[in-house]
């Protein structure tokens, strides 16, 4: 029988030792914990530190060689204003051939100083005075839950306070929360409470997050204790804030309304900026390319009737006021011209010294024009200007033969003058410069002549209006040779060998002073009344 | 116009109008209201209970403040004679023994005397600089009877005398005097209002 009751007493002891075995284990490796801690933070000795509200350890460490027994140490404590008592040590092996030597009381008295002595063989080594609520080390925080709000880059992170009665309030928590791809974390304290939201994190990025606690010195002080085993959790996906969305494309609605809006007003600006309208001359020519497709003989055709009948259609535009000589001096052998017979030549020579008196004439003339700086006076004859009348009835009674009208016909010189907006009667000059005085040497034909020569008074008479009466006034011996144009005041000058000076007028009697330019078609207009240019033409005269 | 007098058409005696007779009631309640506020009885209404211990944490600092200010102090901060000062020595588990008027008790006892020690310091202490400290945790202890007296802890009546008083120490020097106090607020005094009744009902 007893030995039935020792067995099974034996084999129940065994099952606790058991069962007990593992927390001895773990209170060991948290002591052993704690120890490294503390030796690292407390500069006295002996270390000592409270795990609860009626316990404290303290310890000292000493080199394996140097150490003796235990039995040769001594510990005792002495509360304030009591007795001195002992503490049982116990060794403790440590790394790095260290020993520990260990006193753990479990019935403390707090708020109440306590001081503490070690000997070794009766000599003081450790002296220590503290108050243990000053001392608390803890163990880390437990059950800590790290769980995401509905909040992007957030997470809420609990944990169970250590049980410790009147401590409550006292409790100080330092959260780490690392992400899990670096070594720097952010550090979040927290007072007296055993819950906090972590704000600012990453989106979906994974954290790693530990809590640690310590009194917080104010009633109760001690070491922060070990960081609590780690948790790791993901943060939520970042996306797309529906507010944040919505806005945005009411935003850019609205910019796009306004950007339309801005375009549609100013449609035709910047229809004309991008693509600018290439001018083309169909206004100025009615009807030349949508009824006669661009054909200008036809056109000039159709419309030269009535451009007389619409001079404001001509003076619209700016016209060229310079005159344009078209020389049609043929060089053809066929049209060469058979050579002149005597008598017609010898008029031309009596015609060539008429003309160089005449000539002379317009020389003074031109120098009394040029001396004139005047031209409101109208058209008042001077006295040489009847003598050029004269030499010109006398150039009619002596015409040259016809046989050389051909001859002519195809050696005039055609002089063109651009008609001339300008009606002011200080340009007057211009008006004349095209329209009038010219010394017209026609043809053979008298009649020409005659009506030329009736029609200069016509021609002075209408010079006020300038440009198309004086072009009425005259008679082409060709018709065909007549050139078609608006605007334009064409006189042929028989090409008689004859060299004449041609300038400017500002009376008809001024015969025989015409501006000639060389295939002028711009417009220059001359303000000033001045002289034309003299330019004398060689005459081939093959005759 | 309300008081104003019609008179009658022959000058007789003044006609009291409708208005007359409908102020008549109000007057007479403003007037019984004014009587009661004069006569209203000076009874003091109940303090609301001070439960927030920060009260007690920035008490506790201003202690320690003036503990350390007394250790760097070399002249002119002696106790011309040792006072009594409560024990500050606190066992949890007789602490928790002990019932609530016991606790009661043995803090205000400890209250009146540090009182006592520390209105003594200061006719001892001639260093002006440590006046306006030892001045402070006077007041400061005076608060927190003001404070234990929010939460309808009956009136203390002070001893006799303090010779044979259970519970206390002999402090002889001002060092020893202030880290007393410090301890005996940091231990006994916060206990107590932790487990203060009033304060219970609030957190429940």
């Amino acid at each position: 029988m007893t030995c039935d009751h020792l067995s099974r007493l034996l084999a129940l002891y065994a099952v606790c030792c058991a069962m007990c075995a593992p927390s001895i284990v773990q209170g060991a490796r948290d002591f052993e914990r704690k120890a490294s801690m503390l030796l690292k933070a407390e500069p006295d000795n002996p270390k000592c530190f409270a795990e609860g509200m009626k316990d404290l350890t303290c310890f000292w460490e000493e080199d394996e060689e140097r150490a003796g027994s235990v039995d040769q140490y001594s510990f005792t404590y002495t509360y304030q204003n009591e007795n001195s008592s002992g503490c049982p040590l116990r060794v403790v092996p440590a790394a790095g051939g260290k020993r520990l030597f260990v006193c753990h009381l479990n019935k403390t008295r707090m708020f109440v100083q306590m001081d503490i002595r070690v000997h070794r063989e009766g000599v003081l080594i450790h002296n220590r005075s503290l108050l243990i609520d000053l001392v608390f080390l803890l163990d880390p925080p437990a059950n800590v839950t790290v769980r995401t709000t509905g909040q992007q880059g957030q997470l809420n992170v609990s944990w169970l306070p250590p049980p410790l009665k009147y401590m409550d309030d006292s409790m100080m928590y330092e959260v780490i929360y690392i992400p899990a791809d670096s070594h720097i974390g952010r550090v979040e304290v927290a007072q007296a409470c055993s819950e906090l939201i972590l704000r600012g994190l990453q989106s979906g990025t994974k954290y790693r997050v530990q809590v640690r606690v310590k009194l917080d010195g104010i009633s109760y002080n001690g070491y922060w204790s070990a960081w609590s085993d780690p948790v790791f959790i993901e943060t939520l996906p970042a996306e797309l804030d529906p507010l944040i969305l919505s806005l945005t494309l009411i935003i850019s609605f609205i910019f796009i309304l306004l950007c339309l809006t801005m375009l549609l007003s100013h449609q035709r600006f910047l229809i004309k900026k991008i693509w600018p309208v290439i001018p083309t001359p169909d206004s100025k020519f009615q009807g030349l390319f949508t009824v006669y497709g661009g054909d200008f003989q036809e056109w000039l055709g159709q419309t030269y009737g009535g451009l007389l009948l619409t001079p404001a259609f001509i003076y619209s535009e700016e016209c060229p006021s310079s005159l344009e000589v078209l020389s049609e001096l043929s060089l053809c052998p066929t049209l060469s011209s058979p050579p002149l017979p005597p008598k017609a030549s010898k008029a031309l020579t009596a015609f060539r010294k008429d003309d160089k008196g005449l000539r002379k004439a317009l020389d003074d003339r031109e120098m009394v024009d040029r001396a004139d700086s005047t031209l409101t006076d109208g058209w008042r004859p001077a006295p040489h200007d009847h003598w050029l009348m004269d030499r010109l009835r006398a150039f009619q009674q002596h015409p040259i033969p016809s046989s050389q009208s051909s001859l002519l016909e195809s050696q005039d010189a055609y002089v063109t003058l651009n008609a001339n907006n300008h009606s002011e009667d200080e340009h007057l000059d211009d008006v004349l410069e095209e329209a009038l005085p010219l010394e017209v040497f026609f043809n053979s034909r008298k009649t020409a002549l005659c009506e030329s020569h009736s029609d200069l008074g016509s021609v002075q008479q209408s010079s006020g209006s300038g440009r198309l009466s004086s072009q009425s006034s005259f008679e082409y011996p060709n018709h065909t040779l007549m050139p078609k144009g608006p605007g334009y005041t064409y006189m042929m000058v028989a090409d008689s060998g004859v060299s004449m000076d041609y300038s400017p007028m500002s009376r008809v009697e001024d015969i025989g002073k015409v501006v000639i330019y060389a295939n002028d078609y711009k417009n220059e207009i001359l303000p000033l009344r001045r002289p034309f240019l003299v330019r004398q033409y060689p005459i081939n005269d093959d005759g | 116009m309300g008081n104003r007098r019609t008179y009658g058409p022959n000058r007789e005696d003044p006609v009291r109008g409708y208005a007359d007779t409908a102020m008549e009631f109000p007057r007479l309640l403003a007037l019984l209201l004014i009587v009661l506020e004069w006569t209203r009885p000076g009874l003091p209404s109940p303090l609301r209970p001070i439960c927030d211990l920060r009260v007690l944490n920035h008490f506790i600092k201003e202690a320690r403040d003036a503990e350390v200010a007394m250790k760097s102090c070399r002249e002119g901060c002696a106790l011309l004679e040792a006072v009594t000062v409560p024990q500050t020595t606190v066992d949890f588990d007789v602490w928790e023994k002990k019932n609530t008027q016991e606790q009661t008790h043995e803090v205000q006892t400890g209250l009146w005397l540090l009182q006592q020690a520390l209105s003594l310091l200061r006719t001892s202490v001639t260093n002006t600089a440590l006046h306006s400290h030892i001045d402070n945790t006077i007041r400061n202890l005076l608060s927190i009877n003001g404070v234990l007296r929010s939460l309808n802890i009956q009136e203390y009546t002070p001893p006799a005398t303090t010779v044979g008083l259970e519970g206390t120490w002999r402090a002889s020097s001002a060092t020893d005097l202030l880290q007393v106090y410090v301890n005996f607020l940091r231990g006994k005094v916060r206990l107590l209002l932790l487990d203060a009744q009033a304060c219970q009902q609030d957190v429940s």
